[in-house]
């Protein structure tokens, strides 16, 4: 084994990390503590990892700059919550390998104190048990007093122990009888990275996963085409002692002067390396200004007619639409779904939910649909929070505001009732999370395993059959059935349906017309004072979602 | 001899215009560019029809009318000799009549001897529509002009309305209501509650989440306010929603009795433009409005 990792080695390694993570994916996806398909940790820890991948992959540099280079990526392709801190960590790496050009186990194991230090940091308040207590338990144990064969040994059996570990930490754990699903998947990447390092897997590709962007589609634009929407320009920039002076170049002019050019400015700084991306009608006055400090290590430029997410967004505002006061980003799946929102307000509805979690390049694409002054942003799902706030911290052309809202209901009720006329952002935050305290979301959705699960209010226990109907709010599971209506029917019973006023009801793709209407049926007569409005929500996964006020 | 107007806004039909010996003037409403006047154009109000055209998004306009108008429907009154009453929506919800004032002006210097009394209902559909019947009642019984705008002083503002919207955005495009929060809307199930000022305004006074409680807040409204109640008519408004309707109706006579004097009208389709489908207000004698 090497005695040094160095930038090269350092590639091989992210490759075999996001190798072995491809490998086992779906078994971390399993690591579920909830019976129902939802977070699919494995997927957003392997496509978080995969962008960091791809933005070093064929490229080369020191150590310093291929960490940086590939955090840079895996930061705007954080998916998740286990995605973003993931991209933290890498980050925290990269600050901690800052000025090197190797480094043996001393230097990297330094370098994981500060991927340990970015992590807890990223994280408003961490909980132990979790993706984060591996690290630092992993970091801390293992021994950097002697060869790099040694530190990864003792770093991997510190990790796998910290994981056997999480289950006492955190009782959802326990009772779900699994353990921590981003602690297993930090695992599962340091592994492919030390069978990287000790050659065990030749560098081999990355599979292409199920979620890769769909070909480039050259037939949307034409002959006669007009260019509507721009040019979408990523580029990294060396800054160069020739061109400028490094100590002193102001970022922050930089990206100022990059907004009164172009939308959607996303612009950072690591070392000497400046990212940039922006949406511009001509990309060759912003190139041509970005060259006068260095000059370029790679440039994509791209005409966003062709852009896969103008077709998922059809219909979103484009961004020549005129300034608004306040424009809404949410995420929804399900073609009435994405209608409701719409309807209500919503702006852009970025396609996504559950089980297919956007990335933070998702967010700043979706909020470069939108001109407003302020954009506020209803993730409607707690797993999908971070990935927002980092793109919110990174969007310099308007003030992003992530409301706390972690389902559809919360999500509905909210942007329907954001106060637009108001002058005052923090006012129409508060107003707007104010209401989603009197709105409770329920979900029927088929097992993917047998399970008990604890009503923790009343203390009942529900037997939870792989296959069967599942009824949930939040994350207790009220009903299980093997009849989808009648699963419904105890759900809305449960959910405390006759102390309610309002039920809307979105109804999923795969329940058919007919037995939608049967429920309408039995619940408008067992709830004669609740009023109940059914929507086609067409969603996936969820044959129904109820929303009580 | 007297000659009683009112007008369509006040939802009272040619049928018991007829009946009353009652002149009906037309309020016009405008979709796509079409300006269609009530019962003029048309014979019998289709409600479910237009309210469905509202629901599939259609969101017609009104406008005031011009002063030629009303020197051309009040003139032949004058020039025959007669006196004209008019009884009238709300002056707090359109401009309409600051142009008829001044045609009436100039009609009165061409006939200074003819006499144009006016009574303002300050309401609109349901309450505009009870007003309108006691007056008509005491045009019919023979009162003099003088005596029904006297009893007009006294009571219009014992004659509240209070009632719930829908779909809010009729409202919010219109802006004839004050008072109107965000956080309202039908898509949500959470409706503001609003009546008629004595001014004749509406204005926005609460909300009520789910159409149950908002049927029972104006029912309770007729509970608390209520004087005199059995001795008038209740008068009960819908856009395109009998069931709801029937609802109020239901329960105001379990708390009255059955023989309490209930009359159900549709809103007419120019007032109906601002306030939607699917709204429901109840006006009623009371202590105030």
């Amino acid at each position: 084994m090497p005695q040094k990792i160095n930038s090269v080695l350092f590639a091989d390694m992210l490759r075999g990390g996001a190798a072995s993570l491809y490998k086992d994916k779906s078994v971390i996806n399993d690591l579920n503590v909830f019976p129902i398909p939802d977070g699919d940790t494995g997927d957003n820890m392997y496509m978080t990892l995969k962008a960091g991948a791809s933005e070093i992959a064929g490229k080369t540099g020191t150590l310093a700059e291929m960490a940086s280079a590939a955090s840079s990526g895996m930061l705007l392709g954080a998916r998740g919550n286990s995605g973003v801190i993931l991209s933290r960590i890498f980050a925290g790496l990269a600050k901690g390998l800052e000025g090197l050009n190797e480094a043996g186990a001393a230097a990297f194991a330094s370098a994981m104190s500060s991927a340990v230090k970015e992590a807890y940091g990223a994280i408003p308040v961490p909980v132990e048990g979790t993706i984060i207590t591996v690290l630092r338990e992993g970091a801390s144990a293992a021994d950097a007093g002697g060869s790099l064969e040694h530190y990864f040994e003792t770093l991997l059996e510190a990790m796998q122990t910290s994981l056997d570990n999480t289950p006492e930490k955190l009782a959802v754990l326990k009772e779900a009888g699994v353990v921590d699903s981003g602690g297993a998947g930090l695992l599962c990447i340091f592994r492919g990275m030390d069978q990287a390092l000790s050659g065990k897997v030749q560098s081999e590709e990355i599979a292409e996963d199920v979620h890769a962007a769909p070909a480039i589609d050259l037939s949307k634009f034409t002959e006669d085409s007009t260019l509507e929407y721009g040019y979408c320009t990523e580029f990294l920039l060396r800054l160069t002692r020739a061109k400028t002076d490094i100590e002193h170049f102001d970022q922050k002019e930089l990206i100022d002067w990059l907004e009164t050019h172009g939308e959607s400015v996303v612009s950072f700084r690591d070392g000497t390396i400046v990212k940039v991306h922006v949406h511009t009608f001509n990309p060759g006055e912003i190139l041509n200004h970005c060259q006068n400090y260095g000059e370029f290590l790679t440039l994509k430029i791209e005409n966003m007619a062709l852009q896969h997410h103008q077709e998922s967004n059809k219909g979103n505002a484009s961004f020549k639409k005129p300034k608004q006061k306040y424009g809404i980003a949410t995420v929804a799946a399900g073609e009435g779904l994405i209608e409701a929102f719409k309807q209500i307000g919503a702006d852009v509805v970025i396609p996504g939910g559950q089980t297919m979690n956007p990335s933070t390049q998702d967010f700043i694409d979706a909020f470069g649909h939108i001109n407003a002054d302020t954009i506020l942003v209803f993730p409607n799902n707690s797993n999908i929070r971070m990935a927002a706030q980092q793109a919110a911290d990174l969007y310099k052309d308007a003030d992003v505001r992530v409301l706390p809202s972690s389902s559809i209901g919360e999500g509905y009720y909210a942007i329907a009732s954001a106060d637009r006329d108001c002058d005052n952002a923090d006012e129409v935050v508060a107003g707007a999370t104010a209401i989603m305290e009197a709105v409770t979301t329920g979900m029927i959705s088929r097992a993917i395993r047998d399970a008990e699960a604890t009503d923790a209010a009343v203390g009942e226990s529900v037997t939870v059959v792989k296959g069967d109907f599942v009824g949930y709010s939040g994350k207790q599971i009220l009903c299980d059935s093997a009849s989808r209506n009648q699963a419904a029917a105890l759900l809305a019973e449960k959910m405390g349906a006759s102390g309610r006023d309002v039920m809307l009801v979105f109804t999923g793709e795969d329940v058919p017309a007919q037995e939608a209407a049967e429920l309408q049926q039995t619940l408008t007569a067992r709830y004669p004072n609740l009023e109940i409005m059914f929507n086609n929500g067409l969603q996936p996964i969820y044959d129904y979602i109820f929303v009580l006020c | 001899m007297l000659t009683f107007f009112s007008d369509t806004d006040c939802d009272i039909t040619p049928k018991e215009c007829a009946q009353y010996g009652i002149k009906l003037i037309s309020m016009p409403y405008t979709v796509n560019d079409k300006v269609i006047y009530p019962y003029v154009d048309f014979e019998e109000f289709d409600s479910h029809a237009f309210y469905d055209m509202l629901r599939g998004g259609t969101i017609p306009t009104t406008s005031a009318m011009s002063e030629e108008f009303y020197t051309k429907t009040f003139e032949p009154e004058f020039a025959a000799g007669n006196d004209i009453l008019y009884v009238h929506f709300s002056s707090g919800t359109s401009n309409t009549f600051t142009i008829m004032d001044m045609a009436v002006a100039k009609l009165k210097e061409k006939y200074p001897e003819r006499k144009f009394y006016s009574v303002d209902t300050l309401g609109i559909s349901a309450l505009s529509y009870n007003i309108v019947l006691e007056a008509a009642d005491m045009f019919k019984a023979g009162k003099s002009a003088e005596e029904i705008v006297e009893w007009a002083k006294a009571e219009v503002p014992h004659f509240p309305m209070y009632f719930f919207a829908d779909d809010l955005k009729f409202f919010r495009r219109s802006g004839r209501v004050s008072g109107l929060a965000a956080t309202m809307g039908g898509l949500i199930g959470i409706r503001p509650i609003i009546h008629l000022s004595d001014e004749g305004k509406m204005i926005s006074i609460g909300k009520e989440t789910g159409r149950a409680k908002a049927i029972a807040r104006l029912v309770q409204y007729v509970q608390d306010l209520g004087d005199d109640v059995k001795a008038h008519r209740v008068v009960i408004g819908h856009s395109d929603c009998p069931d709801i309707a029937a609802e109020a109706e239901r329960q105001l006579k379990a708390i009255y009795g059955d023989d309490l004097k209930v009359v159900t009208t549709v809103v007419n389709p120019t007032i109906g433009s601002h306030c939607g489908p699917n709204g429901l207000g109840i006006c009623f004698h009371a202590i105030h409005r």
